[in-house]
């Protein structure tokens, strides 16, 4: 085995995994919001660029933002008709709801881009890296970087700006907020709106990585999952470092053990961390509201 | 309304169970309406597993589709590769579905809402996985070719290949579900279960064990899902891991969901009519998942107490006029 | 002039609940006007209902008039950013933003109404808050936090403050020093509706007075006029609890 290979995989693995895990860190850490229909959003951004990029031959540069355009809208969609059971926090039934979003974008996808594989792809993984014995696409440094700028990006905007302190607001008492004049419903579509360009971000530089499927949304929000619990809960920094590792963990396991049963392997982990740590997820956490 | 005395009520009953068998005949009898109704009663019966998990318990597991596919496969396995019959294979579906339930119970014990939700849904994932890879299991081709049901009772034997032919044995299964979770309902488990969930603080203070009720009401809750992949495994005659689609979880929720929760007959009118679109109007595979996905998300944005709410409220007005 | 507040058939419930029922009350600009009763009397309610908040979810019938305006039934972080800003009782600042991003949270419209109140006001007015610039809401004491409410309303251009019970917990001499504090910014032209269970420290610093009991008005005017009332002299000598 080639373990500097493998640590270099582990690490654009894992920034991919953060970068997926972002929009939901937001999600549930600020606004105690789950979305379902995470990984189908993740799956609609990447077909959304690739037949951008098939039907009008745009580039691959031009077809990311359009992608995150519609991505972001869809978001902003989903939390507008969701509104009510946000703003009466009735978290159960609007957690069935998103699912039964993501389910509406299978369906829809399905039927637009029907079921074969598609091949979606970025002109950036032509260019070849090697440094010594490890080698790297410029797709993956631009996985990286971006991953890196763009929590950095999160965290200075939660600390520094105005918007920022809404989001924290909101999370802390949700209906106090109106009392310092902001609607809190604009927070909210924000969020979302926040999480859709997010995970389109995520698709549309991780996806060229394997052909797409309309299918492939069903799996993508455990990762999201574990990542954002490992991560604690709403925190930002700690989903960066959790995804890293996560990465880390599932490109060794798959190399020394069996790449078939990696998600179990980090539903294992998932398991353990519960286990030792259960305070973080327990009802009296504030994971539960 | 006045409670009618209770021979009269037995009777009634008896008299809608009986026209709930010929209702196929009376629509024509042919395959397809055959086929449908065994589907509308196998899919209920699986709605109710979870049914009983979101009403009394107000939790929302999202590895029911596991529970589901366990019955199903334990079923496939032990009459294809041991040629067991079917009585075994029920047996072992229960069994399978107890001791995964048992597991994830004591994973999910302390976890709530989301908690709970997201890694009962990671856990089917999970499962998914493992049955995908998994020789055992058939790996990604499943297993096929299991044979037709086939229970004998003493001396009597009845077996089903033909959707007419199996149509008794679902409806069996389908009243035997409900007649459980009225039971269940009534019993003091299911009291608990809903006072843990309306009220846990007086819940704890009447010395109930919260988390002791949740992990039955768990245990009481799997078999019912896995018995109805058991009677699917026969009437599809393989198993695969499209058992784990979030198609069958959409159609689980809407179906408890689309017409009312605490309603004993909710999930069956739920299903009857998702499964009745999917047969008569298809959209083809892709169409259905859209409308299974859009009718879920109406029904919880402009009506989240489901149809019979709104029917209620309609005749509320008229009364008040 | 016409009033800055005016109340009429306002009625507030809480299922089947009715919590208050007022016919008649009126604000004027540049006074303050305080609400006095016992515990349950409805006073949160009434001042709530005003700015159209609350953490239940109570029904609202009736006419609420800000300059002549009818604003019932408008949303209450509208109503936030047109200058009708309130503090309500118990939490009422964030604790996990410190003390200057509270004061910067408010987002307030430019017809607000009221006086604008830049940092440097706040910090003028209380000088404790400037020395916790950076410290989270979450740790500061109960009179501090009481401050940054009041602070962060002012910075909001309040037409009409509202204050329910900002005095609550504080040590007497707090009380005093804060009621003190707002009479000193109706002077200077602030419109405040205040609720205070201390009956004595609110008539030292009210221009009027209303007396609520089980969601009525039993008595209101003017402080000079109320000292001699009978009720006010039962109410707050203590043969109720006042
Ligand atoms: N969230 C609620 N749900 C139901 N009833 C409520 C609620 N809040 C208040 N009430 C009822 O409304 C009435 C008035 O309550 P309110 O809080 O307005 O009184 P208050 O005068 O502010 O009392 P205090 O001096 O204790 O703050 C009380 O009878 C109370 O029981
Ligand atoms: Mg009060």
């Amino acid at each position: 085995m080639n373990v500097a290979q493998q640590l270099v995989n582990g690490i654009i693995i894992g920034h991919a995994y953060a970068l997926v895990a972002v929009g939901w860190t937001l999600l549930l850490g600020a606004a105690r919001l789950v979305n379902f229909g995470h990984g189908q959003i993740y799956m609609v951004s990447a077909f959304i660029a690739w037949w951008v990029m098939s039907t009008t031959g745009l580039p691959y540069a031009l077809a990311v933002p359009l992608a995150i355009l519609a991505s972001a809208a869809l978001g902003a969609i989903m939390q507008r008709l969701f509104l009510r059971l946000t703003l009466s926090q009735d978290l159960v039934n609007l957690m069935i709801a998103t699912l039964g979003f993501g389910q509406i974008l299978e369906g829809a996808a399905g039927l637009a881009f029907g079921p074969k594989p598609e091949t979606f792809t970025s002109p950036l993984q032509a260019i070849i890296f090697t440094l010594g014995p490890v080698w790297f696409t410029a797709q993956d440094t631009l996985t990286v970087g971006a991953t890196i700028l763009v929590f950095l990006g999160l965290y200075l905007v939660l600390d520094r700006t105005r918007f920022g302190a809404a989001v924290r607001m909101v999370a802390e008492d949700p209906p106090l907020v109106a009392l310092y004049g902001i609607q809190i419903s604009h927070v909210y579509i924000s969020i979302f709106a926040f999480e859709g360009a997010a995970v389109a971000f995520a698709a549309v530089l991780i996806a060229p990585r394997t052909p797409i499927l309309t299918s492939m949304g069903f799996e993508q929000v455990v990762m999201t999952f574990v990542v954002v619990v490992l991560g604690g809960i709403g925190s930002v920094g700690g989903s960066y470092i959790a995804g890293l590792l996560l990465g880390l963990f599932t490109t060794f396991f798959s190399a020394l053990v069996s790449p078939a049963y990696t998600t179990a392997s980090i539903f294992a982990l998932l398991i353990a961390f519960m286990v030792l740590r259960p305070g973080k997820l327990a009802a009296s956490g504030n994971f539960a509201r | 309304m006045k409670a009618l005395p209770a021979p009269l009520r037995l009777f009634g009953l008896a008299a809608l169970a009986l026209l709930g068998f010929f209702l196929p005949r009376l629509l024509g009898g042919s395959s397809h309406v055959y086929d449908t109704f065994g589907m509308i009663a196998t899919f209920s019966a699986m709605s109710y597993g979870l049914d009983i998990i979101l009403s009394d318990l107000g939790e929302i597991s999202l590895a029911h589709t596991a529970f589901f596919a366990t019955g199903a496969y334990a079923a496939a396995i032990l009459s294809v590769n041991d040629g067991q019959g079917a009585w075994v294979a029920m047996a072992g579906a229960v069994l399978a579905a107890l001791a995964l339930a048992l597991v994830l119970g004591m994973i999910t014990l302390r976890t709530r809402e989301f908690a709970f939700s997201l890694v009962t849904y990671a856990a089917a994932v999970v499962c998914m996985n493992v049955a995908a890879n998994w020789d055992f299991l058939g790996g990604s081709d499943g297993i096929v070719g299991i044979p037709p049901l086939t229970l004998s009772i003493g001396p009597a034997s009845f077996s089903a290949s033909q959707p007419p032919q199996f149509w008794p044995f679902a409806y069996l299964l389908l009243l035997l579900t409900l007649y459980v979770v009225h039971r269940f309902r009534r019993s003091r488990l299911g009291q608990a279960a809903l006072m843990v969930h309306m009220n846990p603080r007086l819940a704890s203070m009447c010395g109930l064990a919260g988390n002791q009720v949740r992990l039955l009401v768990f245990l009481v809750s799997a078999p019912i899902s896995a018995l109805a992949g058991w009677l699917y495994a026969f009437q599809r005659a393989y198993v695969g891991t499209d058992l784990f689609d979030t198609y069958f979880l959409v159609l689980m929720l809407t179906g408890v969901i689309l017409a009312g929760r605490r309603l004993l007959l909710g999930p069956l009118l739920g299903t009857a009519l998702l499964v009745g679109q999917k047969s008569f109007f298809s959209l083809g595979a892709y169409g259905d998942k859209l409308i299974l996905g859009t009718v879920l998300v109406g029904i919880l944005c402009f009506c989240p107490k489901g149809l019979a709410n709104l029917w209620r409220r309609r005749s509320h007005a008229a009364v008040e006029k | 002039m016409s009033a800055r507040l005016q109340v009429r058939n306002l009625r507030v419930a809480y299922d089947r609940n009715l919590a208050v029922s007022i016919e008649h009350l009126t604000v004027e600009p540049g006074t303050l006007a305080a609400v006095i009763g016992a515990n349950g009397a409805g006073k949160s309610t009434l001042i709530n209902a005003i700015a159209n908040w609350s953490r239940a979810a109570p029904r609202l019938s009736g006419e609420i008039l800000i300059d002549d305006r009818a604003v019932a039934g408008k949303p209450a972080d509208l109503l936030a950013r047109r200058g009708v800003v309130l503090v309500p009782e118990g939490r009422g600042v964030f604790m996990g933003l410190t003390v200057e991003e509270n004061l910067r949270a408010g987002l307030s419209a430019v017809n607000a109404g009221g006086k604008t109140y830049s940092l440097a006001d706040i910090y003028t007015l209380f000088p404790r808050l400037r020395e916790r610039g950076t410290t989270p809401g979450g740790s500061l004491s109960g009179g501090e936090r009481q401050m940054l409410a009041i602070g962060r309303a002012l910075r909001m251009a309040p037409r009409l403050l509202l204050l329910d019970e900002p005095s609550i917990g504080l040590a007497p001499r707090l009380v005093s020093l804060l009621l003190e504090t707002i009479r000193a910014l109706v002077d200077g032209g602030l419109t405040v509706f205040l609720v205070e269970q201390n009956v004595h420290a609110a008539m030292a610093v009210a221009d009027s007075l209303y007396l609520l009991e089980r969601g009525r008005v039993v008595a209101s005017g003017s402080v000079a006029a109320m000292r001699d009332d009978p009720r006010i002299i039962e109410a707050y000598l203590g043969a109720r609890d006042g």
